[in-house]
Parts: structure tokens; sequence; C-alpha cells
């Protein structure tokens, strides 16, 4: 294994997250904006109630806007999606000039998807990104700590969501499980108790979905 | 001649730009990332004029080395009153801490970024010479990749020098003078105008890309920390931030972009820093004037490249011929960089030129006149029309055992059709740069 520092570590940990929130967070636009064209006009308040995210937008319109490409919307997909390209950039050295090509494309795809008067085509076009950008963290980047790390913040940040989107017990179940087994595999220092807890919780009927989001968020000790 | 290349233009864009081939700029304040505009004519530069171009380099930097070695060591050019004492010493690229350190081998111009233009006679004049943290080889290492990519059958047709050895010839030379322990690109981070090459250069050549807070002064050794708190010595550190900022314990006390102490590991011989500080002292705008003298004194040799015509208004007769021959000149203060600082006297008007005459007789040191080099034009794509555009080129010289001349280099264009500007900072463009191999 190659010599890394602290920070890069860190960086490499929140490319995970952001490249996963912006993934789930538009898939979860999406199966909301499609409700909203003609069944139910103010679903995005439900959105923004559950992803725990402050209610700015006046209208259907304005979220729909605003949530996807506002650069100045601290929680739009776009300003997450640039969060994963502020660390991507700065990981060249890690991970190598191929995988950052694919966050690169997904900045564009983005930015075109602006201009867009269907939304979701644009925003297939970013998770196609992410999804290849995924694909080549695997194929590409030969270091299994650096791997690794990555996909552990993948899978906090997917529990996090989950969580505060209460999915359904298997969908928990199953991220526990994947991070469990992967943060095993990396340098990454960890709670253990907290990760005891969360499978705890992940074996029990009801899940307690605000300590499950509480344990993930924390369980890093660096 | 049409290159099939030429007809890629929109592929080979489109792919720089997905690998993010940027460079920072800051406006108002504020810094943006912006593509660095490519043109896929290239500049084509045949062997033999290569091989010209090449030994003139080579003698170049030898000479520029030797000189560095000697301002910070017996002073000889200096005693024999080949280049002025106040010259030297009033230079701000002089650093009194380098008195007497010698770096690992001997060498200082680890890597040279020499400016040369083409007059329309076909004649090349060394314009600059950049000895401190020149930069721009990434952009046509990544777009020859690009255009090979696009277009293979433009080189299936041309026979090019391939440029892509570069990462390979600058790990040679971080290597060459490695003290033992790993190889650093230390860079001042993400928003530096040139951090695309870092990245791009750490990426190929295997060395680890760190910024100041990442390594440590220790018991007269440098290391790298990493996420354990484990420390792993540093050999060589190829730096690209500037002097003053290196180390605040010996240089500018308020950087924080710098390794305390790293100079007290360099003095004593305990990592080698590329390029050297203090290189400065060469690479000034005033000191350009004396490099053929330089060439003579130490090579015993004739200079094989020469300078553009300059003018030094400190030499009375020299700010005879200034005044006299004021609107032929171009004006440059040897203080700034990056095309900043230039003044061509026929675009003054009468008022200008009164207050620049008087500051120039106040000031006779600050600044050097230059007779203005008709360029050769080269042509680029504009509009789907070919259009002629001033250029320079960035030739790269690392030095080894002995001074290496890549067989490539920067062509940065003006996109203004009135400028002789080329800098990317005032938005310019590159060319690649074709060294034919048959």
């Amino acid at each position: 294994m190659g010599i890394i520092s602290v920070e890069n570590m860190d960086r490499l940990f929140w490319l995970g997250r952001y490249s996963e929130r912006v993934y789930t967070s538009a898939r979860l636009f999406a199966d909301s904006f499609d409700r909203m064209i003609d069944m139910d006009m103010d679903n995005y308040a439900v959105f923004c109630s559950r992803l725990d995210i402050p209610n700015i937008y006046g209208s259907k319109e304005d979220f729909c806007e605003r949530y996807i490409t506002d650069e100045e919307d601290p929680n739009s997909i776009y300003s997450n999606l640039m969060r994963a390209y502020d660390n991507a950039i700065v990981l060249r050295n890690e991970i190598g000039s191929e995988p950052i090509t694919y966050i690169q494309l997904s900045v564009y795809d983005m930015k075109k998807s602006r201009v867009m008067r269907a939304p979701l085509v644009g925003l297939q076009k970013v998770e196609d990104d992410i999804l290849a950008f995924w694909g080549i963290v695997d194929d590409m980047i030969e270091d299994e700590n650096m791997r690794n790390i990555i996909k552990v913040g993948k899978r906090v940040e997917r529990l996090d969501l989950y969580g505060r989107l209460q999915m359904n017990r298997e969908s928990i179940v199953r991220e526990v499980h994947r991070l469990t087994g992967r943060i095993a595999r990396t340098n990454l220092r960890y709670d253990e108790k907290n990760l005891k807890e969360l499978k705890k919780l992940a074996e029990e009927e009801q899940i307690d979905y605000d300590r499950v989001v509480a344990l993930a968020d924390t369980l890093r000790k660096d | 001649m049409e290159i099939e290349l030429t007809r890629r233009a929109e592929t080979v864009n489109e792919l720089l730009a997905r690998y993010g081939v940027k460079f920072g700029i800051y406006k108002n304040n504020e810094f943006k990332e912006q593509l660095f505009p490519f043109d896929t004519i290239p500049r084509i530069i045949k062997k033999e004029e290569f091989a010209y171009l090449e030994k003139g380099l080579k003698q170049r930097v030898m000479a520029l080395n030797c000189f560095i070695r000697d301002v910070y060591g017996d002073r000889k050019i200096i005693r024999d009153k080949v280049v002025p004492e106040e010259f030297v010493y009033i230079s701000s690229g002089y650093l009194a801490p380098c008195d007497g350190v010698v770096p690992p081998r001997g060498i200082y111009t680890h890597i040279a970024g020499i400016d040369l233009v083409q007059g329309k006679d076909g004649s090349w004049y060394v314009l600059e010479d950049n000895l401190r943290v020149p930069s721009g080889a990434s952009y046509p290492m990544i777009a020859r990749e690009i255009c090979r990519k696009s277009s293979p059958g433009t080189f299936e047709e041309y026979h090019v020098e391939d440029n892509r050895d570069y990462a390979k010839l600058l790990r040679w030379t971080m290597d060459y003078v490695n003290t033992g322990g790993h190889t650093v690109i230390l860079t001042p981070g993400r928003y530096n105008a040139a951090y695309f090459e870092h990245s791009y250069f750490a990426e190929k050549t295997g060395a680890h890309l760190a910024t100041g807070r990442e390594l440590t002064v220790e018991d007269d050794y440098l290391y790298f920390v990493d996420y354990s708190g484990r420390r792993e010595k540093v050999g060589a550190v190829y730096r690209r931030i500037s002097d003053e900022y290196l180390d605040p314990m010996t240089f500018n006390e308020e950087s924080v972009i710098g390794i305390p102490h790293i100079y007290d590991v360099y003095r004593k011989g305990h990592v080698a820093l590329l390029n050297a500080p203090g290189n400065g002292v060469a690479d000034d705008k005033g000191i350009y004037y004396f490099v053929p003298k330089m060439v003579r004194y130490y090579l015993g040799e004739e200079p094989i490249l020469q300078n553009a015509p300059t003018y030094l208004p400190y030499y009375e007769e020299d700010m005879q011929y200034v005044l006299e021959h004021f609107d032929d000149l171009v004006l440059k203060d040897v203080a700034e960089a990056g095309g900043y600082g230039v003044v061509f006297a026929n675009k003054m008007t009468a008022g200008q030129k009164e207050d620049f005459i008087a500051l120039l007789k106040r000031e006779p040191r600050r600044f050097i006149a230059q007779e203005v080099i008709d360029f050769k034009d080269i042509d680029i794509v504009e509009n789907a029309k070919r259009v002629p555009r001033k250029a320079d080129l960035r030739a790269f010289v690392l030095m080894v055992d002995e001074p290496v001349v890549w067989k490539s280099g920067l062509t940065r264009f003006s996109r203004n059709p009135d400028s002789f500007i080329v800098n990317s900072s005032q938005g310019g463009g590159f060319k690649d740069t074709w060294v034919l191999s048959q």
C-alpha cells in the first residue's frame, strides 16, 4: 500500500459520501418528480422534510429548478456534486485521472441539464456518470485500502439517507451488512461500539431510524 | 497542407474537457478554473532545426547552472567584472541564505523552461529563461495523448517524436538527485493556477503529491506524515512553490504553505530541492542580458542561441539608445512575470511616454528594453477559418548527468490578432509542438 496522508484519507471518504449523495438524491428526486407532475404538486415539502433539508422553495417549479442545479443552494444536487468534484480533483495522485473524468463528466452533464425542460433526462446522465465512476473505482484503483475507503463513504452515506427516508427494514439490513464487511477492510479508525450497535439495531423488528442515522454519522473516529 | 487532426478539433477539445485540462485564474479575488484553449494545428519543427535548438539550449542551461553555482560560491564572474556586482545583489531573485550552499550533485537548474520566438526570417531568439518553477509541460503531453486517440491516422502519416516520455525524464531528474527516501511534488494546493499540472505529474511520475501540511522536519530530515502518524523519509522535493514561501524560518516568515526548517535540511544535504532555491538570480530579466557573456565565460564557446536585442538603461550608452529609439522598443519590468509589466512604447500616449521616461531615469535598473521582434505567425483555427497569430515556444531542459532537451515543448499563442502576449493568464491558448523524427 502506498503512503497516504490523513487529509487524503478523509477526502477519499467524502468523495464516496458525496458521490453517493448525488446518486441517491437524484434517484429520490426522480420518484418525487414523477408524483409532482400530475398527482401531488406539493410533494416537494414531504421530500424536504424527509431529507431534513429546509424547504426554502416557493413552488413545485422553484423546487425542481433550484434543488437540482442551483449553485447557491447548499442542499442542491449540484452543490453536492461540486463537493464530490472538489474532493476528487485533489486525489488524482491517489485514484488516477481516469476515475476523475467521470466526476468531471457528471459536472458537465449536470450543467447541461439546466436548460432541459425534462430534468430527469439530464439527471439520468448524471446518474450514469456516477455509476461509471464506481465501476472504474473497482476496476482501476489497485490499492485496496483506498478503494474500500471510498466505498465505506458510499455505504455510510447510503445508510444515512435510507435512515432519514425510513426505507424498509430489508434495505437498512443490507446496507448495515455491506458497511460492516467493508469497513473492516480499511485502515480507517472507527467506533466498534457504534458498529456493534448498528448491527444489533438491524436485527430488530422495528428499526430505530434516528439512531441508525446518528450511529452512521459518528462511526468514524478520525 | 492539411493535417487530418485539424478535422478532429471538436473531439480533441471534448476529451481535453473530460480530462479537466485546466488552469486556475483569480478574477476579482475569486478563483476560477478555465479550460486552456487548444488549437489542433501543431507547431512543426524539423529534425535538423530541433538539433540546432537542442545544442543551443543545452549550452545555455549549462552556462546558467555554472552562473548560479558561481554567484553563491566563488563569485569569479563578478570579480572578473563580466557581470556587474550590483546587478546580482539587487536582483530580487538573489537570496543571501543560499550563499555557500551546494545542492546535491551541484545541480541548480533541474527543470528549465526557456522561452523562444522565431523571427520571420526563421532565426530563433531566446526571450526569457525560467529557472524557478517553469510550468506548462503537462499540457502538450496530455494533448498529444488525446490527439493520438482522436486521429491515429495523423500519427501514422507524420513521424513525430513521442513527447509522452516527459514523465519518465522528470522522474529520472528527481531520482538523480534524491538523497534517499520518497520523491514528493510539493504544491501550494488546489487553488494554484498550475494545480492540474502538479497533480498530473504526480500521477504520471509516481511521486507523492503533498502540501506543506503533510511534510515535517525532524532531526534535520524531512518526512512525509501518513494517516497513521508514521513518518516516511523524503529524499527529493520537486517544489512548485516560490522560493519566498518555501520555508518561513528562512524566507518569508508569513508563509503558511511552506515547511518550517526545510531549508536547513537542504543546507545539510539531506534532501534535494528541485529547482534549487535562489535560481531567480539567473532568470532575472536584467541578468538575461549577460547570458551570452556567461556562455563565453564559463564554457569558452560562442553562444549558439541569441538573445533578442536587449538594452540595459542602467548603462549610459544603452539609456541613450533607448531614449533615441523609444518608440521602436518594448519595455519590461524585471520584477514582473506572466506577461505583466510589459509595455510597447508605440502604444503609449504622449503623457504616458513622458511619465515612463521619467520613471526609467529614476529607476534604470528596474527595466530592460528590447527590439520588437516580428515573430513568425502561426496559424490557428478560429470560427472555422485559419488565421495567423503570434506564438512563442517554451522548451524544457532537464538536468541529469548532462542537460536533456525534451523533444517537444509548449507553444503558446495569442488569441488577440493585435497582441504579442501569449500567456494563458491573459487569454492565450496552446498548441502541441511536433519535433519530426525523420
